[in-house]
């Protein structure tokens, strides 16, 4: 992965194939990618801290999207994974929404408010219609990255 | 429609736990409810997607709004929220 190692997110996190049924199968799935992808060190550190946070509140932000995220001293480098669900899974959404659009944003504990600002820019373009439909019509996971790295940038 | 400028307390800024509450108190009134950074666009406060799309941190300022019946009652425990160290 050295060419990638300034790319967030790159094809092998992402996972158009396996449908999540449940909130934390999408977290263990997504996780899994990362670890894989050798973004992650500590499979058991990291899904401690991404439990960690949905505990504080949940990462289901509604119209559809899970975010679950965590900075962790087990993350080697800023990463999200991608995965949907055409049913949709209960996200414990304040609006109810189940989530079919499900991101996985990981950073490493020295990351600062790095996580932050790419948790606001991705949400800013999920607001968008546009990018919501582009994602679930999105055929390959090449087609994914982009529409992904474009919102975070 | 009336509206306070709040500087934003709580450690985690409009993220996590702070942000949770801020969502569903804007959702508990009748008034419409928005909050924006001091110098930018305001947001619907009843979507969690809108108000982690904010990005507000720990110490920036944030305009409240409240707009209907209830709209005194809303911005105070909006005021609230973002000024508890715990949100």
């Amino acid at each position: 992965m050295a060419n990638n190692d300034h790319k967030p997110l790159t094809t092998e996190l992402i996972d158009l194939d396996h449908e999540p049924e449940t909130k934390p199968e999408a977290i263990e799935q997504l996780l899994a990618l990362a670890v894989d992808a050798g973004r992650v060190n500590d499979r058991e550190q990291a899904l401690a801290d991404l439990h960690a946070r949905e505990e504080e509140a949940t990462t289901g932000v509604g119209m559809g999207i899970g975010i679950p995220h965590a900075k962790s001293t087990a993350v080697v480098a800023p990463t999200i994974a991608f995965t949907r669900s055409a049913e949709g899974i209960d996200f414990d959404a304040m609006d109810d929404e189940p989530a079919t659009l499900i991101f996985m944003l990981l950073v490493p504990a020295e990351g600062g408010e790095e996580h932050l600002a790419m948790l606001s820019s991705l949400s800013r373009s999920l607001m968008h219609e546009e990018t919501r439909t582009a994602l679930h019509e999105a055929e390959s996971p090449e087609r994914v990255e982009s529409i992904i790295l474009e919102a975070v940038e | 429609m009336i509206e306070r400028t709040v500087t934003v307390v709580p450690e985690d800024g409009l993220h996590a736990r702070p942000a949770s509450k801020v969502v569903e108190a804007a959702n508990a009134y009748e008034s419409t409810v928005t909050v924006g950074p001091a110098d930018g666009d305001s947001v619907n406060a009843a979507s969690m997607l809108a108000v982690t799309g904010l990005g507000v941190g720990p110490g920036d300022d944030v305009v409240v709004t409240a707009d209907g019946p209830d709209e005194a009652d809303a911005l105070d425990e909006l005021e609230s929220i973002l000024t508890t160290p715990e949100g």
